[in-house]
């Protein structure tokens, strides 16, 4: 692997000494230290925080994306500019040749993320010393607590509707409503509509009225200090967002030897909040229950007002310290570490095989594939239903092609937004070891191999001194 | 020892046609070319551009792939790797890396040989020691001018101590001293029993350090042979003698008419070249220590070439029997293309054609390169009242009537 690793040096003292890691030196730089100025408008050092951490990641890891692209125009470069000549007259296998290339470009961007990492670590000491210190002291609790900190997440094991939705069905039935519907009606379809049906009218919960939500699994560690967060977010039906809601909660299964707490609350909607909740309340089953009870007034025919309601987009959760603020960064860089392995891979197989614009256009058009590719699939999914007869029109045959196309692609081009950890960890999220060595066996050793083997076997069958256009 | 002979390049019935987008073919470059260099010598390819020698070369590397024929280097495929560690190649144009200073771009190319880092150092010393830039190597590739960059590319052909070794105009792009020097290394490492093949359009450099060349054109092959072979001119004399008074030169004339009842063709003083007449001044300003950012003469071809080329002969041959051993079902059988000079009588238009192309080669066609050619000096009256031997010397006739006499031209063309 000598050869491979003097390719692999050669790539990275090109990164270093031509302009274009001076270039992505100075646009982070610029970004970076810019951002924490441009966030001081925000009312909390949390807010703050989180907002610089947030946009500095996400410029991070589209600065890197890029220059990753840009990069391999080394290889089409030393095509164009005939270097490549003496290096393959050299004993060199050409898929070591290849290697070297995709190791240079993976050490000059682990370089430059952890130049980045470092600096936004920095900058969130930075901004923590030097945000005002309006009600400071609870800020920064919060920040400790909330951010910069890894947390697992537990959420609200919901009952079982299909109880209820099988009784309503056979209701139903028996009043004859589905007499008149057409014969493809499909009844497991409406089965699971009632059983929707039946958890958003569990979601809801009206004046004077309680929930009752039972965690599982809490493995926290147990202390008389230690605590675990709930996090939740409530909506009022028609009312302003800044609406203030009263509610009071109770914290423990009274029928399990638990410490119970309780607490009234007179929270703003439709924004989340967190309550700290002692781990004694956690029964040596790991299990917690959480009451919950509208303290808003009735007001009869317009009680509507002040029903309370917990979305399934935002689910109530129970939140637990399970590492530090650090690792969980080094994760969250692995998961950005591996996009850019495959994207590197991608890059190089394009400048095997194309010169470097059209080798730039593919590459630049596979990450925003990648990066859109949970849209597509539902918009795929969509179309694949709406024209699912034979073709009724030319829109239908391209949409028809397109599909097929992308059923070929979909296999080989990953889903970054399930990579995409920055949301949870600027949320304090653990980004965890599980979902890393995921993101390691999808993007690296899966996909990331199968490119750069498709690179090495393009590249040994091609003439290096027939220029590509 | 029949294996001492088998080639190191042999190609049979080689072909290369470049296609256009649509896979139709756009140009033929190189059309059924059977060649066979053998270990040890200095073969000269020879034709104007576009003639197909970059594209030979870039078959022989493995950098073009043939579209027919058949390669072998060594007895092997050209992209075999291992084949690669026994070749030194310098390409037409220096395709370095601008970033790399010389140093750094011996050593990188000295990793892809896995060569111990104590070698590559050392080696990369001696090599740019020969070719006159050690005081440059800390300065980037880019800042070189083309000839100095010409040298490097030349020292990073001989890190590995090549068996074999590919010149694509060695000397393009480079001054006079930078072309001699690179010229007195080829001759260097020819007379240690390096193979060399030297691709060329500068006849001069070819004529000088080839024992055989090839002339390409069009894609095809129009002459093969030694350059001597293929040079000699054989309905003209040229006589070599020191200067000459008028009466005596009257009278050789007039013997010469007498007895082969033929004019003399002309008579003249003979000019030094002018490449020669430049590396006397260079030398002198080099001797008085005038500074210049530029290559400093060296030309000694390092230790590490000199030592193991001692034995090359040897080791090159050794290689290929042992390669033949193993390799001898591979080897692809070939006619080789040695041609006799009257053979090679109906290809002399297209020499002609191309010696007449450059400068003074006509006189070269009829001169002995080592010897001044018989031209008319302009200058004519000039140079020969300063001439302190005006007397005839009498042994100089007698050797002329004689030769004469018996009808046997001294063979002025062979190589010294």
């Amino acid at each position: 692997m000598s050869k491979t690793w003097a390719i692999a040096r050669l790539m990275i003292a090109e990164g270093l000494r031509m302009k274009i890691a001076l270039v992505f030196l100075v646009l982070i730089a610029a970004v970076l230290l810019g951002l924490p100025f441009a966030t001081r408008g925000e009312s909390s050092l949390t807010d703050a925080v989180q907002s610089f951490m947030s946009f500095g990641l996400s410029a991070t890891a589209l600065l890197l994306s890029m220059l990753t692209i840009f990069m391999s125009r080394s290889l089409s470069d030393e095509l164009v500019s005939q270097q490549i000549f003496l290096t393959m007259t050299k004993p060199i296998p050409r898929w070591q040749y290849v290697l070297g290339k995709w190791v240079g470009m993976m050490v000059l961007n682990l370089a430059f993320l952890s130049v980045s990492a470092l600096t936004i670590y920095g900058m969130v000491r930075y901004i923590k010393a030097t945000h005002p210190p309006s009600d400071a002291r609870y800020d920064e609790k919060k920040l400790a607590n909330e951010v910069l900190v890894a947390r697992a997440a537990i959420t609200a094991t919901l009952p079982d509707f299909t109880e209820d939705a099988e009784l309503e069905f056979q209701r139903n039935v028996e009043e004859g409503r589905y007499a008149n519907v057409p014969a493809d009606f499909d009844l497991e379809a409406e089965k699971k509509s009632l059983r929707t049906k039946h958890e958003m009218k569990w979601r809801v919960v009206g004046p004077g009225n309680g929930r009752v939500f039972e965690f599982e699994n809490i493995l926290c560690k147990r202390a008389p200090d230690a605590y675990v967060q709930l996090r939740y977010k409530a909506e009022v039906t028609g009312y302003p967002p800044d609406e203030i809601f009263r509610a009071y909660w109770e914290f423990g299964d009274p029928f399990k030897n638990v410490s119970v707490y309780s607490t009234a609350t007179r929270h703003v909607v439709g924004r989340y909040h967190t309550i700290r909740i002692p781990t004694s309340a956690i029964a040596d089953d790991n299990t917690l229950q959480v009451r919950f009870f509208n303290q808003n007034r009735f007001k009869g025919e317009r009680q509507w007002g002040n029903v309370i309601e917990f979305r399934r987009s935002d689910p109530v959760e129970i939140l637990f310290t399970v590492g530090s603020f650090e690792w969980n960064m080094v994760r969250l860089l692995s998961l950005i570490m591996f996009k850019l392995m495959f994207l590197g891979a991608v890059a190089l197989l394009c400048t095997t095989v194309f010169s470097f614009p059209v080798a730039c256009l593919a590459s630049f058009t596979v990450y925003v594939l990648a990066g859109m590719r949970s849209f597509i699939t539902e918009s795929v999914a969509m179309n694949s239903k709406t024209f699912s007869g034979m073709f009724e029109s030319i829109t239908q045959f391209v949409v028809q092609s397109f599909m097929h196309i992308y059923n070929l692609l979909h296999w080989i081009i990953p889903d970054f937004g399930r990579y995409d950890a920055v949301e949870q960890f600027v949320a304090g999220r653990n980004v965890g070891l599980a979902w890393v060595l995921q993101g390691f066996g999808d993007l690296v050793l899966i996909k990331t191999v199968v490119i750069l083997g498709l690179a090495m076997l393009l590249f040994h069958r091609r003439e290096v001194a027939e220029v590509s256009f | 020892m029949v294996e001492q002979h088998l080639p190191v390049v042999q190609t049979a019935g080689l072909c290369k046609t470049f296609l256009d987008f649509w896979r139709r073919p756009r140009v033929e470059a190189v059309k059924d070319l059977n060649l066979e260099i053998r270990p040890g010598e200095v073969f000269g390819l020879l034709g104007p551009n576009g003639s197909g020698k970059t594209t030979t070369i870039k078959m022989l590397l493995g950098l073009l792939y043939p579209t027919r024929g058949r390669i072998s280097l060594f007895g092997k495929s050209p992209s075999d790797v291992s084949v690669k560690s026994r070749i030194g190649f310098l390409p037409e144009e220096s395709y370095l890396y601008r970033f790399l200073v010389a140093h750094e771009t011996l050593d990188y190319y000295g990793r892809l040989f896995r060569l111990p880092a104590r070698v590559r150092k050392d080696r990369a010393d001696r090599l740019l020691d020969m070719v006159g830039l050690r005081h440059e190597a800390k300065r980037p590739i880019g800042e070189y001018s083309k000839g100095m960059a010409r040298r490097i590319g030349l020292a990073q052909a001989l890190i590995n101590d090549p068996e074999f070794l590919i010149l694509d105009e060695p000397t393009s792009g480079l001054d006079p001293i930078g072309a001699k020097q690179i010229k007195d290394v080829i001759r260097a490492l020819g007379r240690k029993g390096k193979t060399i093949l030297l691709s060329s359009h500068m006849l001069a450099d070819v004529e000088d350090v080839c024992d055989r060349v090839t002339i390409l054109y069009g894609g095809q092959q129009r002459a093969i042979g030694e350059v001597g072979e293929l040079l000699r001119q054989r309905d003209i004399t040229q006589i070599t003698a020191p200067s000459l008074s008028p009466q005596t030169l009257e009278q050789i004339k007039q013997l010469i008419s007498r007895l082969e009842e033929r004019d003399i063709l002309e008579v003249a003083n003979p000019r030094v070249k002018l490449e020669d007449f430049f590396l006397k001044i260079v030398e002198e300003a080099q001797a008085a220590n005038i500074r210049t950012s530029g290559a400093r003469e060296s030309g000694a071809v390092p230790d590490f070439l000199e030592k193991s080329t001692e034995a090359s002969p040897y080791t090159v041959v050794d290689a290929l029997v042992d390669a033949a051993s193993h390799q001898t079902e591979t080897i692809v059988p070939v006619e080789p293309v040695s041609r006799k000079v009257a053979d090679a009588e109906p290809e002399r238009q297209v020499i002609e054609e191309l010696v007449a192309g450059g400068d003074s080669r006509a006189e070269k066609a009829v001169a002995n390169p080592t010897s001044p050619p018989l031209t008319e000096n302009p200058h004519h009256d000039e140079a020969e009242s300063p001439s302190p031997k005006v007397t005839a010397d009498q042994s100089v006739l007698d050797a002329l009537m004689g030769d004469g006499r018996d009808g046997d031209s001294t063979n002025h063309d062979e190589k010294p």
